[in-house]
């Protein structure tokens, strides 16, 4: 299982999220090691803008053929944007899921947010999936 | 109790199938693409290991009798050398396991059933065994079982030389075959909608069978994409379309109860039944419909759930088969409600895909 990708700039989680964190920004995505294991990603089911997220909650649902997934939301926030182009072409988890995030939600105010110490870094990523 | 393996374990191991536990055996769900694997039965051919499934032998005088005795369909009219599909009923009309009768010979009848119903199944028919001058055997274990199924399967068998391009089997058909020196039963059947063959055999039978399909450029398919196959068929599943509680005609599949014929097994319950459900398919243009997904009428009231329901490969959109109570208004436009959101579901005639197999 080493053979996925984990760039090193990302966060990730055990659930196989990735995180992008960009000031009090955070993108999620799926990661390269979660598409393979779900196989062709056929529907994706994602929040509305302004949800307000706690962490670990279900922001949304991704399925494959004959699977169905949830997706949990690594950090507490508030939803300011949805990939809309992930519902008409789910395709693109699989096709390139570093470059294809879920959503953006905005942090809390205070900056060192003490659940960012929760999310594993690149190099605890790979080995975890190497497990 | 530890996981039972079919022959070919080592083989769907070495090409990277996903394997998981189903029916008491270790099986390949998938190899690299479950997508992949349902387009190519239906473009082109694919090769299933089915070999969990259990197959009984009915021997004697009475083979026959027997077992028209035992299903509601009518075994006694088709010749020898035909198959039969059926359900198994209990004296109340419900179904134990559905089932492919073989009339190898008068007195010679193979019968497959579903791997999770094996045990129950024999011990079924042991028990009415009875007045019937029968041997039963069963061949589950010592029997492996392939299928190839897609467009291309005909000319793939004719190739191996289990078919005769002058004699060709029509559908439902079944004969015996030489493999390599043994004896192996090629039936025309299968559960994905096209046309295909079924091959009992011997395990090593089994193996180089495989290995030799694999040369011919056949794809190796899981059970994930059997599933979607069966129902972008419209084919059901004993466990959700077909259920213990559930009469031959609350599940779609009363054409195959012939009241007219000798007695069977469940023909009086049947004959002052109400059925409780009728059976219905459904596609929806979003959303992936699933197994006990409820069902709801245009005015918001609860009527059915989904017994099957998968994204299908081929239509690329949500297909459904579901069990929906009767005497409930008859509409084209139903909803399935999926995590808290309704979505519309068309009511759909027929099988989801144009049938390929041969008639």
């Amino acid at each position: 299982m080493s053979g996925h990708q984990v760039p090193e700039n990302l966060k990730y989680t055990k659930e196989h999220e990735w995180i992008q964190i960009d000031d009090d920004c955070a993108a999620i995505g799926i990661t390269d090691y979660a598409q393979s294991s779900l196989g062709d990603i056929v529907f994706v089911e994602l929040p509305e803008v302004g949800r307000v997220l706690k962490q670990g909650e279900t922001f949304g649902v991704v399925e494959s053929i004959k699977s169905v997934s949830d997706l949990y939301s690594p950090l507490a926030g508030e939803v300011i944007e949805v990939n809309t182009q992930l519902e008409n072409s789910p395709e693109l988890c699989n096709e390139a899921p570093y470059d294809h995030w879920m959503i953006k939600i905005k942090l809390p105010a205070t900056k060192d947010h003490p659940k960012l110490s929760s999310l594993l870094n690149h190099q605890e990523y790979k080995d975890l999936c190497r497990e | 109790m530890e996981a039972k393996r079919t022959a070919l374990y080592p083989e769907h191991l070495a090409r990277g199938a996903k394997m998981v536990p189903f029916a008491g055996y270790e099986m390949p769900i998938q190899y690299d693409s479950l997508k992949e694997e349902a387009l190519s039965v239906r473009r082109d051919c694919g090769v299933f290991d089915v070999g969990h499934m259990g197959e009984f032998l009915v021997r004697g005088p009475d083979a026959t009798a027997f077992v028209d005795h035992l299903i509601c369909n009518d075994f006694a009219s088709p010749d020898v050398g035909r198959a039969l599909y059926s359900p198994l009923l209990r004296e109340d009309g419900t179904i134990i396991d559905d089932l492919i009768a073989y009339k190898m010979g008068a007195q010679r009848i193979l019968i497959c059933v579903n791997a999770a119903n094996t045990q129950k199944d024999w011990e079924w028919m042991r028990s009415k065994q009875g007045p019937f001058n029968i041997s039963l055997e069963d061949k589950s274990i010592s029997f492996s079982l392939l299928a190839l199924q897609g467009p291309r399967s005909s000319a793939v068998m004719e190739k191996m030389g289990l078919l005769s391009p002058e004699d060709p089997l029509p559908f439902f058909g079944v004969a015996e075959f030489k493999w390599r020196g043994e004896d192996v039963i090629v039936a025309r059947t299968g559960y994905t909608g096209e046309d295909g063959f079924e091959i009992f055999s011997t395990d090593s039978s089994a193996k180089s069978l495989w290995e030799n399909l694999l040369e011919e450029g056949v794809r190796p398919c899981g059970l994930g994409a059997r599933d979607v196959l069966r129902i972008e068929a419209g084919l059901p599943l004993y466990g959700q379309d077909l259920r213990d509680d559930l009469t031959p005609y609350d599940s779609g599949i009363g054409w195959t109860v012939k009241m007219e014929k000798q007695s069977f097994i469940g023909q009086e319950a049947l004959r002052n039944l109400s059925p409780q459900y009728r059976s219905l398919k459904l596609t929806l243009p979003k959303g992936i419909p699933r197994h006990g997904h409820e069902i709801f009428d245009e005015s918001g009231h609860l009527v059915g759930r989904v017994s099957s329901g998968t994204m299908s490969v081929i239509l690329g959109k949500g297909i459904a088969m579901a069990h929906v109570k009767r005497g409930t208004v008859e509409s084209k436009k139903f909803l399935v409600k999926i995590r808290n959101k309704y979505y519309d579901a068309f009511v759909h005639k027929g099988s989801f895909v144009p049938r390929g197999a041969k008639k």
